[in-house]
């Protein structure tokens, strides 16, 4: 309990909130590498899943693939970037995304799959066109699970950001190292407790964002029977 | 030596090289009867190599008979075989060794003589001994890039006081607590940077930050082989920052007669750090032969004239 105290004590010390190693700045840091990598990692990612979902083709060879993507380990790819691509963020993000890529992949494909066929069926009935029916009918259908893969990918990078300062980046994974180097385990404590809270907070705002993203008839598929019906009453 | 693991994989590499060029060179002395057999030991890295096989040629040559036991380990492998007597003689580094033989008392200081006279008080009774310490040094340092240096015309530490806003300093993550990094480099010389990046000690990533301008002064090792050829230049530590690791010969006493003691001497008197820097690339970088190296050396600098 002594780390504890101490480790609250680092964080309440106003020296460890301002200056280039404070903590809004290493949390700016870490939040602008994970954004960056999951932004990239969603462009790169979504766009094949939901294709093949909706297309219903390759599904088995994308999920494949991007699974392999998830037994590389991060440290490696972080290390063979930097080799490549020499000092800076970039070794940071390649790292990243990779790590975010696999977890949206395999999730917009089996969200897009999911989609009741009789539903497809009714839009194609209705006359919406492929384009139409996929952004209108199948994706809004689709958002739960998709965020769910967004929600997996955004969590683990801000765990794994950490490891940037391993290659001399920034982001909260700063106060990890230097403080195992300085063999000041508090500060390194401390480090570990801000990332862990950081995912947690990461996992549950994009909760939050889901909610928002989900149309309300299938918020309402999940409410119970009875107060269903009552609202589909007043809506 | 703890600061030298980063080379690590390049010992090993070496290790069978050297160890092979050692078997069959090395006790090609030139005279008929042999004044007695000397045994050398080294370190298991390059540099190490390197400085026994420079005492062991100079020796072979004077008329001893020379065993090579190079790479023989750490420093908690070497210490105890030249206690026991199963090696006669190893080049050492004058702090290293006194905090070693000391058991970390901090004695040492950046007083070569100082530091070697401690050394050898600690040694006597142990039958062992230290000679006269060279100039050449294996110790932390301060390097900046040849640019660096033009622009602002630096030669040693104490140049960079009125400038250090100016700069980034570049080390391992530990420097901002080590009295010999960022705090002893702001009390002994009153340098205040600009910033400090969190790098590595003398590795890859130190490299990288003074290749793409990350950092302007970076901790380096004073012998390290590849600062040549990064353009790097290693700032005087003119105040004695670092605590004296130079080059310095740990020898039994019973082995240290006055003609083994003169031709040791003589060797270290010539060597500076810059021969140093020079041999471990030819070693670390070109992959010659420690003992090939160490030879190409002393004919050189007329030691076998």
């Amino acid at each position: 309990m002594a780390i504890l105290e101490s480790v609250m004590r680092w964080l309440a010390d106003p020296a460890h909130w301002q200056g280039s190693d404070g903590i809004p700045t290493r949390l700016v840091e870490h939040l602008q590498l994970s954004g960056e990598s999951v932004a990239i990692g969603a462009l790169i990612a979504l766009p094949i899943g939901i294709g093949l979902g909706h297309f219903g083709r390759f599904g088995n060879l994308a999920i494949n693939i991007s699974n392999v993507g998830r037994a590389v380990p991060s440290f490696g790819i972080l290390v063979i970037a930097f080799q490549v691509f020499g000092l800076g963020d970039l070794p940071i993000v390649i790292a990243l995304t990779a790590l975010a890529i696999p977890p949206m992949v395999t999730n917009s494909y089996v969200a897009l799959r999911e989609v009741d066929p009789d539903v497809k069926d009714a839009a194609r009935g209705m006359g919406y066109r492929r384009m139409a029916q996929l952004f209108r009918v199948e994706l809004p259908l689709a958002v739960p699970l998709i965020m769910a893969g967004i929600r997996t990918s955004a969590v683990q990078v801000v765990a794994t950001a950490a490891l940037a300062a391993l290659i001399a980046g920034g982001g909260l994974g700063r106060y990890i190292v230097d403080g195992l180097a300085q063999q000041d385990y508090t500060k390194e404590f401390a480090g570990a407790l801000l990332v862990a809270v950081l995912a947690l907070a990461t996992e549950a705002s994009l909760w939050g964002v889901q909610q928002l993203l989900v149309p309300r008839g299938i918020r309402l598929l999940k409410t119970p029977a009875s107060r269903r019906a009552t609202t589909f009453k007043t809506a | 030596m703890i600061r030298k693991t980063g080379s690590m994989w390049l010992t090993a590499a070496l290790a069978v090289i050297v160890t092979a060029a050692a078997a069959c060179g090395g006790t090609n002395s030139p005279g008929t009867t042999s004044k007695g057999t000397i045994t050398v030991a080294g370190f298991n890295f390059p540099e190490s190599s390197i400085l026994a096989e420079l005492y062991g040629q100079a020796l072979a040559h004077d008329g001893y008979t020379v065993n090579y036991k190079l790479l023989l380990g750490t420093r908690e492998v070497v210490a105890p075989a030249i206690k026991s007597g199963q090696i006669d003689l190893y080049p050492g580094y004058a702090a290293t060794e006194l905090e070693y033989y000391n058991s970390g008392a901090g004695e040492a200081t950046g007083d070569a003589t100082a530091t070697t006279a401690k050394l050898n008080s600690h040694l006597q009774s142990l039958g062992l001994q230290a000679l006269t310490p060279s100039a050449a040094v294996d110790q932390n340092a301060f390097a900046v890039t040849k640019a660096t240096q033009a622009k602002y015309s630096l030669t040693k530490l104490s140049d960079l006081a009125p400038i250090g806003n100016q700069l980034v300093l570049g080390a391992g993550p530990e420097c901002p607590t080590r009295p010999f990094c960022a705090p002893g480099l702001k009390t002994t010389y009153g340098i205040t940077f600009k910033d400090f990046k969190a790098l590595d000690t003398d590795g890859p990533l130190t490299r990288a930050a003074f290749k793409n301008g990350t950092i302007q002064v970076g901790l380096v090792f004073s012998s390290d082989a590849d600062l040549n050829q990064l353009g790097l230049v290693v700032l005087q530590d003119d105040k004695h920052l670092e605590n004296a690791d130079n080059v310095v010969p740990i020898i039994r006493q019973t082995v240290a007669t006055s003609e083994v003691t003169t031709v040791l001497n003589k060797v270290d008197a010539g060597l500076t750090t810059a021969d140093l820097v020079v041999m471990n690339g030819q070693v670390e970088l070109l992959h010659q032969d420690a003992d090939a190296v160490a030879q190409a050396y002393l004919q050189q600098h007329n030691y076998f004239s």
